[in-house]
Order: structure tokens, then C-alpha cells, then sequence
């Protein structure tokens, strides 16, 4: 495990504002996209497993 | 009006570990982290803090956690508030300790801790790692390269899938 290499001229904390209806909607449309294809890799390995099960 | 790249997170993540190193003495601790609650307020004195925490405990629908060294659970080394969005985590606040911000800070690794573990709550929860927060402008890059984090727009950025298991693993060894 090495340093990440970090800016050190700024402050260390603030907080998060709301996120509007919008960037939201937006938001969950790309998270959407990424659990799907998650889905979808996730059933690719299963499949795969079980076929190189049987053929053993 | 303040300047909107004035807010959002600036959590600085300074190295990644499954506990928090002196930054003087290279001494490793181990940590863990504990929900609070309300009952739980006196812990945190308002004054070493620069946000209202006890306004965060308050607020039935955020979860505030501490982060401590096993060895030394009354020191609080650092503190966050998520709340669950039923898909994904917000991140509504990240905070070091006072004595682990700046260049004197005393031990490294405390915001890269608590992030790891909003990371698992999402998991635990079905939300497959999704965290969301805000990150200062000056830090969205350094938010890229450490923790792998997708640049959204304006200051928004959300950790995914395989970025937070990466973090999870360098944190929580199993």
C-alpha cells in the first residue's frame, strides 16, 4: 500500500448540497445502466460456472 | 453568493489502509466504526468540529457513524452522515477530526476508512456500492484517482459498483 499523493492548500472537510429532481433522475438513469450490465455480467459467470461444472 | 465551488466534500483521502497510520511515528492502529445516535451526542463536542453533528443525530433519516482506533474508543477520529436514497447512499457529510486535517494532522487514513464503509453500508443494503456525493471542484480529479470515483457533473460525483468494491477490499480484509 503506497501515499496517494494528496493537494494539501485546501481545507478537509465540507458537506454534500441536495441534489436536485434532475441530477437525480439523471442519475439513476446511468446507475440503472451500470446494475444492469452488472446483472448481466453476474449471470454470464454463473452460467459459465455451471457449464464447466457439468462438463466435469 | 457564495461561490458554488466553495462546497461540496473536500475529504482528502492520504493513503489507503484497513486502519489509520501516525503520521509521526508510522504506528498503525487498527479502527472500527460505530453508528451513533442521539444519546450519543455528548461524545461529540461541538467545538472541535466544523459542522453541526448534532444536527446530523437529529435527523431520523441520515445515519451518523464515528470512526475510533479499537484501542481508544472515546477518541473520535473522524465522523460521517449518510442517508439511505432506497438505490444508493448520499454522502451528506465527511468530517476528520481537528487533529486530522492540515499538514500537522496526526494520523493518516481516516476519510478513505469512512468512505470504504458508506461504500459497504450501500452493499449491505442492496444498492450494489452506489454512493453519491459532492466533491469540491479542486479535489474531483484527486477523487478520480483515489477512490475511482465517476465525475457526474457540476460537483457531483457517485463511487460505482467496482470502485467501491476496490475500496472495500483494501479496507475490510476478510
Amino acid at each position: 500500500m503506497g501515499m496517494i499523493k494528496e493537494p494539501r492548500e485546501v481545507d478537509l472537510s465540507t458537506k454534500s448540497e441536495p441534489w436536485t429532481e434532475q441530477e437525480l433522475a439523471d442519475f439513476r438513469k446511468i446507475m440503472q445502466g451500470i446494475k444492469s450490465k452488472n446483472a448481466k455480467r453476474k449471470q454470464r459467470m454463473v452460467s459459465g460456472n455451471n457449464k464447466r461444472q457439468s462438463v466435469r | 453568493m457564495e461561490n458554488q465551488y466553495d462546497k461540496g466534500l473536500d475529504f482528502i483521502i492520504d493513503k489507503f489502509t484497513n486502519s489509520i497510520e501516525n503520521t509521526l511515528t508510522s504506528e498503525v492502529f487498527d479502527t472500527e466504526v460505530v453508528r451513533l445516535s442521539f444519546v450519543d451526542a455528548k461524545q461529540i463536542k461541538k467545538s472541535n468540529w466544523q459542522f453541526n453533528w448534532h444536527k446530523e443525530l437529529m435527523d431520523n433519516t441520515k445515519e451518523v457513524y464515528k470512526l475510533t482506533t479499537v484501542n481508544n474508543p472515546t477518541i473520535i477520529q473522524g465522523l460521517l452522515s449518510i442517508e439511505d436514497k432506497h438505490d444508493h447512499i448520499f454522502m451528506h457529510l465527511i468530517e476528520s477530526a481537528k487533529f486530522n486535517k492540515g499538514k500537522g494532522k496526526a494520523y493518516f487514513g481516516v476519510p478513505g476508512n469512512l468512505i470504504a464503509y458508506a461504500c459497504k453500508i450501500s452493499f449491505d443494503k442492496g444498492h450494489e456500492g452506489f454512493l453519491a456525493f459532492d466533491a469540491k471542484s479542486a479535489l474531483i480529479k484527486h477523487y478520480e484517482e483515489t477512490l475511482h470515483a465517476t465525475h457526474f457533473r457540476g460537483l457531483r460525483m457517485f463511487i460505482e459498483t467496482n470502485a467501491a468494491l476496490r475500496l472495500i477490499s483494501k479496507y475490510f480484509r476478510t
